[in-house]
């Protein structure tokens, strides 16, 4: 097990190295620069000469990559050259706005997924579990903006009971101690602006959940049918406890293991998948800022940001493995 | 800083408020606060390094210049500077408002105009990025000691203060656009106590990126506006607080938040909300639901712009007269104005909206006539249908181009009845596009056009064709010729006949083919009050008040 | 007939057939949410096979004048879901963007598919280094957010059909990458492998002849997952504005990008293209569902966990993918 644990830690390093590299040639294969996108019809060819030479872009591509490398390293992921704000600034203003949108998508898909799964599975089969795996099934296939654009139009536009846009009202006044807005709102003790901040994440989390809804369901589903027929569980039945028993202590339980995997995983990828959700709901994460840095080739911020993500992701990932070896030891890793 | 809340008016967070109140004790007296949404965060809050309207449109609230624009119009006004004027043309005097006094106390006053003007004269390395300095390089041209050889020498000179309350510009040439081009953000008068206390003035350069080390523009930008900066949560909000002891009129609101919302129905929809009370921006498919809602407004930004077909002349046959008037007779330009533009639009006939001085009526005209298209066509000796690649930007909504994409399908179908054979190309507009059209790269024709930025047609036709571009691809040296004449001449009623002149030139020669001036729309809660759109998209939110109360 | 004698009859056929695929076709068959998933894959393919004979009006005819008082009318009995922004028959491009919805779907997935499957094979059968390097190559590709590694490679080669074909594939390589190592690596240990090893048979014979074809099935669920992924990634890149060149072209998923702007004044425009795709995409996802239950029978009732996990993380994956 250690050995494995440093055997992932160890791979972690080229994974990383090579997705710099990949950031770095892709963003260089990019065609136009920051001047155009942040000038607009104003960039005369001139401006976007000077554009060239003041970022560097004119210099060999190694001694660019070089550059880049050794201030990574030492954690410094520059400037934005369209807000001029240092990118790991910014991470920590995003990056907690995404993991909050993230927990409450994959808070709804358990609140609703776990439960949908058990009784899928205990009819299993039935008119339930069909109609139950179609459901799950749609939830995959509805884009998720054309999802989130319609939840925000009937519950936000029509019926007025959430917020259209945004993280917080720009009404509240609050210190930012940690930028986790729930966090925060607990320590300054202001409940309004828990409340507001919570209301503000749930159209955003229920589109954003979607997909983990199904995954959840289904998982549950096929765990607490392995489980059900497990010795222990018979046992426990030919004791003569009651079924609700026998459901609470044993089955359930148990089918919560690998599903607890699963949400660590999915989490891990919600982090990443915020891309659409962000944009309808005009929310400030860090997908919406990865999605505007393309567009105005923002290359500190790609290169920054990206690899950030990719470091959460490999890192998310290889808890996720180690959580699942733990909990199943007949897993072993070679 | 917790719970301080106004008396909250929007409905959706009308009950959380209550609660509120309870907390934020005797707040509830407090002046109403305004909120706004915009497309985007400003970029920087040091007014002379930005040439973006969501920067301008806090700064306009926060700095002032030495002169102003009257309300809704581009007629130059006093501001900072009371009277104006000069005997030559090259050194203009400026006489000060008395008792101005900047956010941090310290007095404005003719020492603190020449500072501004000097800083950005001097500005080296990273600042004079065009980026940073775009609005001084447009207008003053080049610095102290340029940079790069690719800058003009500069048209300023120097700064001199006669006194507390004389300032005197001196130029190195004679110049008749530069007095208007002052009413940009960029030109006004900034503290230069805060300015050197929060280094706006540093910055340096790490690995090819300009990294500035002050907190001027992020924390402390300080002028002399109806308003003072109190904080900025990037992506969030900027928050402006009332300037009790603004020398003019003070305003009516306690507080104003601007806020960013890139997408445009979402602005829509949070005012259907009542999350802001103001939007701007909005789209022609937004404005039936607007007016339907009886809670809400429209306010017509007065038409500023031209939107335009390039014709690359650089590619064979487009530079044959009788192909150009072949094309703009054969795009359908009443009815996409008639179509996209949800009535706030109208037929442009030249490159300059018809407000500003030197458009004229008597230039040709170019209706829609696709059997004169192919009449011309043939005459050129062209065989039917003649190839044309015609090029359009995505993810873009341009004032005077609400959806280039629905300009682009109507004027393709119109110009392939007329003769031609449309390829379709596009690029997003952030970054390619504006690229390819610059260098001549973006097909034979493609959509652009322009806002103006201050109220001169030097700022129209001579930024399209004072000089070649790779864009247009043509050289004609007589259009040239006149529009460097009329930008120089003092002489105002000497400069419109010129550029009457150069307008019945232009049309004549068809280097592109100018299709609308748009009437761009902000949208209102009803109760908002004394809103002043202005032209240039610089408004005013001192004279804002809520009918009824907030 | 009674449930035992069904049983016997199922058995003697068994018997008879002895083949997984049979074995497989006949659990498909009584699913019905497959069943229901062929029958809606079954309308998508007729109406992009027949849109010139089902449309009543060419895509990309325009007609101002049914838009000149504003858009947009909503449907008629001369149109059947109303006219666009452009006066265009809205019944007749949902018809003809199916088309597009197909091309665009099978060859991104062959493109996946078929770069994918060498790459994992080669990494599976090879092993050692250069199983090494390919895999962590594969892992730095999953490591970057699926939906921002579109738009990427889409920015770099401009916005077109072809593009977004190019990105969805390449995005979609690892995952059968993977996949078909995974397999492989399964295999290679398998009785008949060793046998015909100990044969003599050379190593690609051995490759191509034993083993991929005992690998094909989960290939063939990923791939049926993933032609519903591919779908919703055009419509995602479209509403991001990196749609086809020829804003004309009747394209689902940028004909939805509408969806955002008329959805108050003309829903219809919206709602049309979105329920399109949730339309074909479910039935892609439960055909893959369902041949992934009837090729897979330990899938259904005992499951390894492992074994689940590893099917569900595909599923995250797209989802990463597509979010």
């Amino acid at each position: 097990m250690l050995r494995y644990l440093v055997r992932r830690l160890l791979l972690l390093a080229p994974i990383l190295f090579g997705v710099s590299l990949l950031i770095f040639f892709w963003i260089r294969a990019l065609p136009g620069s920051p001047a155009e996108s942040l000038l607009g019809e104003r960039a005369t060819p001139a401006l976007v000469k000077a554009y060239q030479q003041h970022y560097g872009l004119n210099k060999p591509v190694y001694v660019q990559y070089w550059a880049y490398l050794k201030t990574t390293v030492q954690g410094d992921f520059g400037v934005s050259v369209a807000s001029h704000r240092r990118v790991i600034s910014e991470i920590k203003q995003r990056f907690p706005a995404t993991i909050e949108l993230a927990l409450a998508a994959m808070l709804f898909a358990v609140f609703l997924g776990v439960p949908l799964g058990f009784v899928a599975a205990k009819r299993h089969g039935g008119l339930f579990d069909h109609l139950s795996l179609v459901a799950s099934l749609i939830g995959i296939s509805i884009p998720i903006f054309f999802l989130a654009i319609i939840l925000k139009y009937i519950f936000a536009v029509r019926l007025a009971w959430l917020p259209s846009v945004g993280r917080i009202s720009v009404l509240i006044d609050m210190k930012h101690p940690t930028n986790f807005y729930i966090l925060d709102a607990i320590i300054e003790r202001n409940w309004h602006a828990l409340g507001d901040v919570l209301k503000h994440l749930i159209l955003p989390g229920i589109a954003l959940g979607s997909i983990p809804l199904a995954v959840v369901a289904r998982i549950t589903r096929a765990a607490v049918l392995d489980v059900q027929n497990e010795d222990y569980v018979r046992t426990a039945r030919s004791k003569g406890l009651p079924p609700v028993i026998v459901d609470r202590r044993h089955v359930l339980r148990n089918a919560l293991l690998p599903v607890s995997t699963i949400i660590g995983l999915q989490t891990g990828l919600l982090l990443s998948g915020a891309v659409l959700t962000e944009t309808v709901f005009a929310y400030p994460g860090m997908g919406s800022w990865l999605r505007d840095a393309i567009f105005n080739r923002d290359y500190p911020v790609l290169q920054g940001g990206i690899l950030f993500l990719a470091l959460v992701f490999v890192v998310v990932n290889l808890i996720v493995d180690i959580s699942y070896a733990i909990i199943n030891p007949r897993i072993r890793y070679s | 800083m917790r719970g301080i809340v106004t008396r909250l008016v929007l409905p959706f967070v009308a009950v959380a408020a209550l609660a509120a109140v309870g907390t934020a004790g005797g707040a509830s007296k407090a002046l109403p606060t305004f909120v706004f949404a915009g497309a985007s965060d400003p970029t920087y809050l040091d007014p002379a390094l930005v040439s973006d309207g969501e920067s301008f449109r806090v700064t306009e609230q926060v700095f002032e210049s030495l002169v102003s624009l009257k309300p809704g119009s581009t007629l130059v006004q006093p501001g900072l500077a009371t009277k104006w004027g000069s005997k030559n043309g090259k050194d203009w005097t400026f006489q000060l408002r008395h008792g101005v006094k900047f956010h941090d106390g310290t007095p404005f006053n003719a020492q603190a105009v020449c500072y501004n003007f000097n800083r950005q004269y001097n500005f080296t390395g990273a600042f004079q990025d065009a980026s940073a300095t775009y609005y001084w390089q447009t207008v003053f041209l080049g610095f102290h000691h340029n940079a790069s050889s690719d800058l003009s020498p500069s048209l300023y000179k120097g700064c001199t203060a006669k006194g507390q309350y004389t300032a005197v510009i001196h130029l190195t040439k004679k110049s008749s656009s530069f007095l208007p081009a002052l009413v940009i953000s960029s030109f006004a008068i900034q503290s230069p106590t805060a300015l050197k206390k929060y280094g706006a003035n540093q910055g340096e350069l790490r690995n090819g990126t300009f990294y500035p080390t002050g907190t001027y523009a992020f924390s402390h930008p300080t002028g002399t506006g109806p308003f003072k900066f109190k904080s900025w949560t990037v992506g969030e909000k900027v928050e402006l607080v009332r300037n009790a002891s603004y020398w003019g009129k003070k305003p009516k609101l306690g507080r104003v938040i601007i806020r960013p919302i890139s997408n445009n129905t979402a602005r829509v929809q949070a005012l259907q909300t009542g999350e802001i009370n103001g939007a701007d921006l909005i789209q022609p498919q937004d404005i039936p639901t607007i007016k339907k809602n009886k809670n809400l407004k429209l306010l017509n930004r007065p038409s500023f712009n031209v939107a335009y077909v390039t014709i690359n002349q650089s590619h064979a046959p487009f530079n044959k007269l009788a192909v150009r008037q072949a094309i703009a007779f054969g795009l359908d330009r009443a009815s996409v104005v008639k179509s996209f533009y949800a009535g706030r639009g109208q037929v442009a006939q030249e490159f300059m909206p018809p407000q500003l001085f030197g458009w004229t009526n008597k230039v040709p005209k170019y209706p829609y006539n696709p059997a004169k298209a192919k009449a011309l066509l043939k005459k050129a000796g062209l065989t039917l249908p003649v190839p044309i690649e015609f090029w359009y930007p995505t993810n873009v909504s341009r004032p005077y181009m609400p959806n280039p994409k629905l300009n682009f399908e109507a004027f393709s179908a119109s110009l392939e009845n007329s003769g031609f054979k449309v390829t379709a190309k596009s690029a997003p507009w952030r970054p390619d596009y504006v690229k390819h059209v610059n260098d001549g790269t973006a097909g034979d024709i493609n959509l652009i056009g322009w806002t103006g930025d201050f109220g001169d047609p030097d700022n129209f036709l001579g930024t399209f064709f004072k000089t070649y571009s790779p864009q247009f691809g043509f050289h004609n040296n007589a259009i040239f010729k006149i529009l460097s004449q009329a930008a120089a001449e003092t002489n105002y009623k000497k400069r419109i006949k010129l550029y009457q002149q150069a307008n019945v030139l232009i049309m004549k020669f068809l280097p592109g083919v100018p299709y609308a001036h748009s009437t761009p729309a902000l949208a209102f809660q009803k109760k908002v009050k004394g809103y002043t759109p202005s032209p240039v998209g610089t408004d005013p939110f001192s004279p804002v008040f809520f009918a009824g109360g907030q | 007939m009674s449930v035992a004698e069904l049983e016997a009859h199922e058995v003697a056929l068994e018997a008879a057939t002895g083949g997984l695929w049979r074995d497989a076709f006949r659990r498909l068959v009584r699913n019905p949410a497959a069943i229901l998933g062929f029958a809606l894959v079954a309308i998508f393919i007729v109406a992009a096979a027949f849109a010139p004979l089902l449309a009543p009006y060419a895509p990309k005819e325009q007609n101002l004048l049914l838009v000149a008082r504003g858009c947009c009318p909503g449907p008629s009995h001369k149109h059947w879901l109303g006219v666009d922004q452009l006066g265009r028959d809205v019944y007749s491009r949902i018809l003809y963007g199916a088309r597009f919805s197909l091309i665009i779907g099978i060859v991104s997935v062959s493109i996946g598919l078929s770069v994918g499957l060498v790459l994992g094979s080669i990494a599976g059968y090879v092993g050692g280094f250069v199983d090494t390097l390919i895999m962590r190559c594969m892992d730095v590709m999953l490591a970057i957010p699926g939906l921002l590694f579109a738009i990427g490679i889409v920015a770099i080669l401009n916005p077109g059909l072809y593009q977004i074909m190019i990105a969805i594939g390449v995005v979609n390589v690892p995952i059968f990458a993977r996949l078909l190592r995974g397999s492989v690596l399964a295999q290679r240990e398998n009785d008949f492998v060793l046998a015909a090893r100990a044969v003599g048979v050379r190593r690609p014979v051995i490759l191509f002849s034993h083993i991929l074809p005992n690998a094909i099935s989960p290939v063939i669920v990923q791939g049926t997952l993933a032609m519903a992924t591919a779908i919703i990634d055009v419509a995602g890149l479209g509403f991001l504005g990196l749609g086809p060149q020829d804003p004309a072209t009747p394209e689902w998923g940028t004909m939805l990008t509408d969806v955002n702007d008329y959805l108050q004044s003309a829903p219809f425009l919206a709602i049309v293209p979105g329920i399109a795709i949730v339309i074909s995409v479910l039935g892609f996802n439960l055909i893959g569902d369902g041949l992934r239950e009837a090729l897979d029978p330990k899938l259904r009732g005992r499951v390894g966990r492992f074994r689940e996990r590893k099917a569900f993380w595909f599923l995250g994956r797209r989802a990463a993918s597509r979010a």
